[in-house]
């Protein structure tokens, strides 16, 4: 499948399953199973298993239109974190159990313990341990500590004898099925936003036509076509971490994307007024997954930290050969036909 | 709505020049102090062009027949990429190559390809452009410098100003009023070649507040020009100008403007500066030049197809002004967070002229408002 395809079947499933009424009775607290069972049967959790483990055998670039329609959708699932913890499972010749497993930020405690998604399914926590390598733990078998929206703390008694995986940056993992997500959304966001302007008037004529509100709308397109843009760049295969990530290229994107999903924002809620603070409108759906997501994995000032240690670790003495060398796609070879 | 771009990246074949481009500079640029090279795309040295037309890297995109090397953009995205990262002296020949070249190989005579471009290509040739007039900003349509035809000819009247290395250069190529008055706005503009060593041109270099006099202002009396100082159509000024502007707005000098301050601060931070604050800095500034980078490669690939991406390359531009901009301002603050310590003077006098010129780079090549308003009409608002 190209990726227009597959954007478009995404696109049109997200649509029937997963539209903002549905989105919100998920992030209340109820059944996702019609909408997991709609991912599943499409093949989109399997994505990036190999064909010959029943994949789709797919690179994180193939993938990414999905996980952008998802963010589009605000769509409250794993998928992302399932995709990737799949791969890893398969990679590793373990089996791969039903349902959608989500990925945890691990907390450090004396019993297994660590964050995941406050709303979406889970029947599968994946959970990194602190010596390295992580757990796939049961997501009934958990605790729930006192949580926000930002993020639900979960604890088991003990890890029993859950399946183990080797080791591999699962932060880095998790930060790109956020991001991806994150840079769907800001698309969204600003599809609505001139849209909204567009159709709102004052003074006379819509607040599309005020100089203004334009300005800011432009701000807003370059942080969107930035944030987009980065997570291509995340995406890029041929990385040593889960999937073929790269924890730098991540790094750079979920940083810039979590920048992006600040201003971005909130310069969409300024041109909404005081319609955009209200239950009813559905740009709360986009704003609040851009505010968890910043959180989740690691915010700017976590993966900033990252790469600048990571660049005065490394030889590089110019920003641009750095940025060459790790950060940008490898020069195209000339192919022959 | 806009369609996000694909990724590209830049030929293995271009990227095979870069190293012998980096030997030469690594030769003749280190020598020259950081708050000179601070200057980059500001920094004029003829000799300097003339040393990089002898390794046949002027011209680059233009075809052999002219003294070219017939590459393609890539070719010249790798150049530029290192010359401005090195805080090479390119001024000199910065427009002629740039601009003025690809106008007159895009719109010239044969005659005038034949005379202008090997002489560009080997560093003997610098131009500049004549857009901005005493009462013409970013209304550039309003341009009342006029040309009148006459025998075996034309008169020119009026000014230009802001005028980039007009002092220095051989030929102004101007956006004049050839017919009609201000009131027809972009019909009856033309483009004109003006040899400057004419009579009745008047240059006067005018000091900037880094005390370098970068540009002048140019004033025509009388000045009377031959038949083939038109470049393009008569009347089609406006269109020509405007084709060119999609490269001007999406190449590497949106981006690296401020690159050899933030790799002066980076060989601080490699001594034993680099604190917590510094160093996660640091990698945002990274993050943002990646993906700067992307989207620059990426536009650039767009126009290498033939198309024309007029909005993502203002997308690029102010972006990357943006990013330009902003690391001498967090630069300040980062080298004043502890008052007892020091920085490296060198260090300082790179910060002093990159931040009181920073305010130009969203001037330069269309201001931020304008960039903002036509990315505004690619969003469908007006």
């Amino acid at each position: 499948m190209t990726d227009d395809l597959l954007a478009r079947a995404a696109a049109e499933l997200f649509a029937r399953h997963a539209a903002p009424a549905a989105v919100r009775a998920i992030q209340e607290g109820g059944p996702a199973d019609a909408l997991w069972a709609a991912v599943e049967e499409a093949g989109f959790a399997d994505a990036l298993v190999p064909e010959a483990a029943g994949g789709a055998g797919l690179a994180l670039s193939e993938a990414l239109p999905v996980l952008l329609a998802a963010g589009r959708a605000a769509a409250p699932l794993p998928l992302g974190e399932t995709m990737l913890a799949r791969a890893a499972l398969a990679g590793a010749g373990l089996e791969v159990p039903p349902g959608p497993i989500a990925l945890a930020e691990a907390l450090p405690g004396e019993v297994p313990r660590g964050r995941i998604a406050a709303a979406g399914p889970a029947a599968w926590v994946l959970l990194p341990r602190p010596e390295g390598g992580a757990w796939l733990l049961p997501a009934d078998g958990a605790t729930r500590e006192d949580s926000s929206s930002y993020g639900a703390v979960l604890r088991w008694a003990s890890a029993g004898n859950a399946r183990a995986l080797p080791q591999a940056d699962w932060l880095a993992a998790g930060a790109f099925a956020t991001l991806a997500g994150m840079a769907g959304a800001l698309e969204r966001m600003l599809e609505e936003t001139v849209r909204y302007a567009g159709e709102r008037r004052q003074f006379g004529r819509p607040i599309a036509a005020f100089q203004a509100v334009q300005q800011q709308i432009s701000l807003m397109t370059e942080d969107v076509f930035a944030a987009r843009i980065a997570a291509q760049l995340a995406a890029l295969p041929g990385g040593s971490g889960v999937a073929g990530l790269d924890t730098a290229r991540v790094a750079a994107a979920k940083a810039r994307i979590g920048e992006a999903a600040s201003r971005a924002a909130g310069i969409a809620h300024a041109v909404h007024g005081a319609m955009g603070i209200t239950a009813e409108v559905d740009l709360h759906l986009w704003t609040g997954l851009l505010h968890r997501g910043r959180l989740r994995f690691g915010a700017e000032g976590h993966w900033n930290a990252w790469l600048g240690a990571e660049f005065l670790r490394g030889a590089d003495a110019e920003s641009l050969a750095f940025v060459r060398a790790r950060l940008a796609p490898p020069p195209l070879e000339e192919t022959t036909p | 709505m806009l369609a996000a771009l694909p990724l590209s990246a830049i030929p293995a074949e271009d990227e095979a020049l870069r190293p012998a481009i980096r030997a030469f500079l690594a030769e003749h640029v280190p020598q020259i102090p950081p708050e000179r090279r601070a200057r980059s795309w500001m920094g004029f040295d003829a000799g300097f062009s003339r040393a990089l037309g002898g390794q046949g890297w002027l011209g680059l995109t233009f075809p052999e027949e002219y003294g070219g090397a017939g590459r393609g953009p890539f070719a010249r995205y790798v150049l530029v990429e290192e010359l401005l990262a090195a805080g090479a002296p390119v001024s000199a020949h910065w427009i002629a190559d740039r601009q003025s070249g690809p106008l007159i190989l895009r719109f010239g005579t044969e005659a005038q390809r034949r005379f202008h471009l090997p002489r560009i290509c080997r560093g003997e040739s610098f131009f500049c452009i004549g857009m901005s007039e005493p009462d013409t900003g970013s209304d550039l349509a309003s341009v009342s410098t006029r040309a009148v035809r006459e025998a075996g000819g034309w008169r020119l009247n009026g000014a230009k100003i802001w005028t980039t290395n007009a002092h220095h250069s051989h030929y102004m190529i101007a956006l004049v009023r050839s017919s009609g008055t201000a009131q027809d706005r972009h019909k009856g503009l033309s483009q004109f070649i003006i040899d400057l060593s004419l009579p009745g041109v008047r240059i006067s270099p005018i000091r900037d507040l880094a005390g370098d006099a970068h540009f002048s202002e140019v004033v025509f009396e009388d000045v009377l020009l031959p038949e083939d100082a038109l470049v393009g159509e008569e009347g089609a000024g406006w269109a020509q100008v405007n084709a060119e502007l999609a490269f001007e707005r999406s190449g590497p000098e949106r981006v690296l403007s401020s690159a050899v301050l933030l790799d002066e601060w980076i060989g601080w931070l490699r001594a034993g500066a680099a604190d917590a604050a510094s160093t996660a800095l640091l990698g945002r500034l990274l993050g943002h030049l990646a993906v700067l980078r992307a989207m620059s490669v990426a536009v650039t690939d767009r126009l290498v197809r033939g198309e024309s991406p007029v909005v993502e390359a203002a997308l690029v531009k102010d972006l990357g002004t943006e990013f330009e901009q902003a690391v001498p301002a967090l630069l300040e603050d980062r080298l004043g967070a502890d008052p007892a310590r020091e920085p490296p003077a060198a260090l300082l006098r790179a910060l002093a002229y990159t931040s009181a010129m920073a305010p130009s780079y969203s001037l330069r090549g269309g201001t931020r408002e304008i960039l903002r308003g036509m990315i505004a009409r690619g969003m469908g608002l007006r």
